[in-house]
């Protein structure tokens, strides 16, 4: 499974979106689930399904899942 | 520990919400927040109709994040939850008649407050707070919180649930707090103490949900997540979100689902490692060393489930004299024969015996929790009883003592008189029964047996003092009742309260003991000469002494005393009190077609005395 396929797994599951509502260009404001608390618990299942500890300077940075594929990879996720 | 996707695919293949909860908790796992989102809607396909609980929360820090937490654990145990958060921040607008919460009507709300929001003193560190201060700032803090609960209780009919955010930092005194004179740790235990004594004793139906605990149970640093708090304003890490709704849902869980009563215990690999009858008394697992201490500990914590006032009973495939052996010979047996309020040890096969248990005992088969190690018993219990809710004992002793944390339905929200004493309340009810069949073979008759008890009836009116024992007998009384109506401690303090409706309880005494209060009755009148009879109920535990006829002629004096000149009734039929289907006909009701009752007061005065092998007592008879 790539970054990306376990990715929109994993924040369709956290934002409980069908998978497909997750695309390679998503970003915050165009899904309505991720709005302010859908992106804290988004942080956090990132944080849990990738095994990171991340900086909440970073939070608002990763409003879009380009921005958060970028990261993961910043952070050797593979 | 967290989940791995290998584990994560097994979870999937559970088949309930209980073994579900049971496999988490002994494993000490904690989902991920898509985990546990999945699992919820996983639960969800498997149970419909699950019981729908509202609950509120007023928060002053961000509680919408606890939400997947708080849906995930209510899907565990069972509930559907529908939340509402009312506005941020503790004001008392949450109370006024038009507000969301009102008008919401929580089953359960949730108070989630700081204590820097409820006295600005504790915004510094308190360790700044003189000695001499202290109490000062004490009686403040308390008096907000009883100004805030009262004026939710005046408006909302639910529980309360009121917990305080422990300091995520240790104490200002680091190491040294426990030995201070200043200890913080001792003063915020002193209020709390307080607060919880104020809740118990001046509220009903509220309760202080101590977060300090779970603290403890996970550890600070597990609980609290500094960046979602300096970032969002929100406390925990997810395992602390977790075990705070955990906390949550099981507190409505003992409020909504039927209670357990009866805990029915396996002997062997149950209560000792290995097989009496095979092992022998030297040869079990019982003791100081591993596996048998945690045997030892399992039974310490079932002895303090019947002390919580959940029946202990046997049911055991052995030789009875075998099994006997230990409870009354073995060094290390905690559980002896006074702990179990009935046994069935036999080769019968299980289901039978769980039958005759429920038979014995008067209570209902789904009040019964079965605990066995063996899959195919469990089986067996669940194929066949399907209201007995079975907890599989786990193969690794050291998961066994705490096999029974995670059952909401032994979470209890009151403690009675009644429930203390319930086992030896059941060894009375046995004797009373030799005592019978002893008479009976003597040629004596039903009622020399009666008379022979020397029963004394002592029955009360509007009595506060007893609320949280008769909010009890509504939950749980399914025979005896003819309305079946579950009222909780504030239904009935409202009722108590209102000068129109006469709540009636009495209590029963006889040469074997004192029965406690077992039955009530509330009478709803109008202000002119007719009342309803709205509730009429009696535990099982006095049924065949002619207590309910007793019990109803002294109310009935008592309402002409009082002017009432016709009360109706009406028996409401469920699955379980077909007891009672001719009781109103069969005490001078006339009933009419639509199926109620009536009954004319208006003639000539009842009197109580000597028309049953009863004394009647009571304040409203004087």
């Amino acid at each position: 499974m790539s970054v990306f396929e376990k990715l929109q797994r994993i924040m369709a599951a956290t934002l409980e979106v069908p998978t497909n509502a997750i695309s390679e260009s998503s970003a915050m404001d165009a899904i309505e689930e991720w709005d302010s608390l859908g992106h804290v618990h988004i942080m956090v299942a990132l944080e849990q399904a990738f095994d990171l500890y991340m900086d909440v300077d970073d939070f608002a940075k990763l409003d879009s899942v380009p921005a958060i594929l970028q990261y993961l990879e910043s952070e050797s996720v593979s | 520990m967290k989940i791995s996707d290998a584990q994560f695919d097994k979870l999937l293949d559970v088949q309930s919400a209980q073994e579900l909860k049971s496999f988490l908790a002994q494993r000490r796992m904690v989902p991920s927040l898509p985990q546990a989102n999945t699992l919820r809607q996983h639960l969800g396909d498997l149970q419909k109709n699950l019981k729908k609980i509202r609950l509120g929360i007023v928060h002053t820090y961000t509680s919408e994040l606890l939400d997947p937490w708080l849906l995930f654990s209510a899907a565990l145990n069972e509930l559907d939850l529908d939340i509402y958060h009312a506005p941020y921040g503790v004001t008392l607008q949450a109370a006024e008649a038009n507000s969301g919460l009102v008008k919401h009507s929580p089953d359960v709300t949730l108070l989630l407050l700081t204590k820097e929001d409820l006295h600005p003193a504790f915004q510094t560190p308190p360790a700044g707070i003189k000695l001499a201060d202290r109490q000062e700032v004490d009686n403040q803090f308390q008096r907000t919180v009883h100004g805030l609960v009262a004026a939710l209780r005046d408006k909302l009919t639910g529980q309360l649930i009121v917990t305080i955010l422990p300091s995520p930092a240790s104490p200002g005194l680091g190491m040294y707090d426990d030995m201070a004179e200043s200890s913080e740790t001792l003063w915020w235990s002193q209020t709390k103490a307080c607060l919880a004594n104020r809740f118990r004793t001046q509220f009903s139906g509220v309760g202080l949900l101590d977060l300090d605990q779970l603290v403890m149970q996970i550890g600070r640093d597990s609980f609290f997540d500094s960046r979602l708090w300096y970032s969002s304003t929100f406390p925990f890490t997810s395992q602390g979100a977790l075990a705070v709704s955990n906390a949550v849902t099981s507190t409505a869980a003992s409020q909504h689902l039927t209670k357990a009563k009866v805990i029915a215990l396996d002997a062997d690999n149950t209560l000792w490692g290995g097989v009496i009858g095979e092992d022998g008394i030297n040869g079990i697992a019982l003791g100081k060393e591993y596996p048998g201490r945690a045997f030892v500990d399992f039974q310490k914590r079932l002895l303090s489930l019947q002390q919580r006032g959940f029946l202990l009973v046997l049911c055991s495939k052995n030789n009875p004299d075998d099994l006997n052996e230990v409870l009354v010979d073995h060094p290390h047996q905690v559980l002896k024969n006074e702990h179990f309020a009935a046994q069935r040890v036999n080769w019968l096969p299980k289901p039978d015996n769980l039958a005759s248990l429920a038979e014995e005992l008067n209570l209902g088969l789904d009040s019964f929790i079965f605990v066995d190690d063996s899959d195919h018993e469990c089986s067996a219990v669940r194929h066949s009883l399907k209201e007995v809710l079975v907890v599989q004992v786990p193969s690794r002793p050291t998961e066994i003592p705490g096999c029974l944390d995670a059952v909401a339905r032994l979470e209890i929200t009151a403690l009675t008189t009644e429930d203390l004493e319930k086992t030896a309340m059941y060894s009375q009810e046995r004797q009373r029964k030799s005592q019978l069949e002893a008479l009976t073979e003597t040629g004596s008759s039903i009622d020399d047996y009666l008379l022979s008890l020397n029963m004394k009836m002592t029955v009360g009116l509007n009595d506060l003092s007893h609320l949280s024992r008769l909010s009890q007998l509504t939950q749980k009384t399914n025979q005896f009742n003819l309305t079946t109506r579950r009222y909780s401690e504030q239904d009935l303090a409202e009722k108590i309260g209102d000068k129109n409706i006469f709540v009636y309880h009495f209590s029963l005494e006889d040469n074997f003991g004192d029965s406690g209060i077992v039955g009530l009755a509330i009478i709803e009148g109008d202000s002119g000469k007719k009342a309803q009879l709205d509730t009429f109920l009696m535990s099982c535990r006095v049924i065949g002494r002619q207590a309910e006829q007793a019990f109803l002629h002294t109310i009935l004096r008592d309402l002409q005393d009082k002017g009432v000149e016709a009360l109706s009734a009406e028996y409401i039929p469920t699955r379980k009190n077909v007891l009672v289907q001719s009781f109103l006909p069969d005490n001078g009701f006339n009933i009419t077609v639509d199926g109620s009752g009536d009954l004319s007061l208006a003639g000539s005065p009842i009197h109580t005395d000597n028309a049953f092998p009863i004394i009647i007592e009571g304040s409203l008879l004087q």
